[in-house]
């Protein structure tokens, strides 16, 4: 018969919650309690620093610009149609060199996955960040949003 | 099986199971807003509920992982131990099956950790039963609070 002890879990979460949120309080780098959503950007002139979130629209601005678009989702799903032109992330390190190779680390990026409710393009977009890339935009509609809009595909 | 072997057993669990969790919450008590970030790219949590997650999940792993190899409060850490493997098969398995390909944060917070994987869920799948040996265990040795047998 397998125990049931609630009384000594009460007792682990309790110290988990007293601890966590006094070390929070105390430390430089504390956290709030609720984490902001990356908020649609109005003006894709004044981007320098965290990564922002564009709309539809803007993306495709973008890409009639020639930016460069990189594809955070997994090599089967890109193989299957991903935004013309646009790049598989593949490896992290492979990603950084090439795009260091093609442009410096404050040219523009687009990242995307598949739709709004996936996070390996804000993940990408924030690892990139971390390695020094200012000029990071995320498509949060992604690859869902833009095919269904009819735009160029590959 | 004899008695002995499987305090034997058990003990192993507890001490890799213990070490594990110790290790696997370093690196998040030190980058509390990386930790948060990787909860929010599973996309499962809603209202930014990924921070007081990333504030308190480390500290019960550290608090698990220390009570399982000093022989405290064992059942209540081998409970919950089970009950993060669960949550984390859970939410690794429909990441996948949503095809978000991201990173793991199960050891490691930072862009060269794990990605999710088949063998993610396999690993937690053998801590969950090893942790079902710990909480099922027949005799109570070297434990201090409560005490052994």
């Amino acid at each position: 018969m397998l125990r049931v002890p609630l009384n000594q879990i009460l007792v682990i979460i309790v110290l988990s919650l007293v601890v966590g949120f006094f070390v929070n309080i105390i430390r430089s780098d504390s956290i709030p309690l609720l984490a902001k959503e990356m908020s649609i950007t109005k003006n894709l002139d004044e981007i320098s620093g965290e990564p922002v979130a564009i709309s539809l629209l803007q993306a495709k601005t973008l890409f009639d610009k020639g930016v460069v678009f990189v594809d955070a989702r997994g090599e089967e799903y890109f193989a299957d149609g991903h935004i013309q032109n646009s790049w598989n992330s593949g490896f992290f390190m492979e990603l950084m060199f090439k795009l260091d190779s093609a442009q410096t680390k404050s040219g523009l990026v687009v990242l995307y996955c598949g739709e709004d409710e996936c996070g390996s393009s804000e993940e990408l977009a924030d690892d990139l960040y971390n390695e020094g890339f200012s000029k990071l935009f995320v498509f949060k509609g992604g690859w869902q949003e833009w095919n269904e809009a009819g735009y160029p595909v590959e | 099986m004899s008695n002995e072997m499987k305090n034997m057993m058990v003990m192993i669990c507890r001490i890799f199971l213990g070490f594990m969790f110790i290790y696997a919450s370093l690196d998040k008590i030190a980058n509390p807003e990386e930790f948060a970030k990787q909860i929010g790219y599973y996309k499962v949590l809603p209202f930014g509920i990924e921070n007081i997650l990333g504030i308190i999940l480390p500290w019960t792993e550290l608090i698990v992982g220390v009570c399982l190899i000093a022989g405290l409060l064992v059942d209540g850490a081998a409970l919950l131990s089970i009950i993060m493997m669960l949550v984390f098969i859970l939410a690794i398995s429909q990441a996948m099956l949503r095809g978000i390909d991201i990173t793991c944060g199960c050891f490691k917070v930072s862009a060269d950790s794990d990605k999710l994987g088949l063998d993610t869920i396999i690993r937690d799948i053998i801590f969950f039963v090893m942790s079902m040996i710990v909480l099922n265990r027949q005799e109570r040795k070297f434990e201090f609070l409560p005490k052994s047998d």
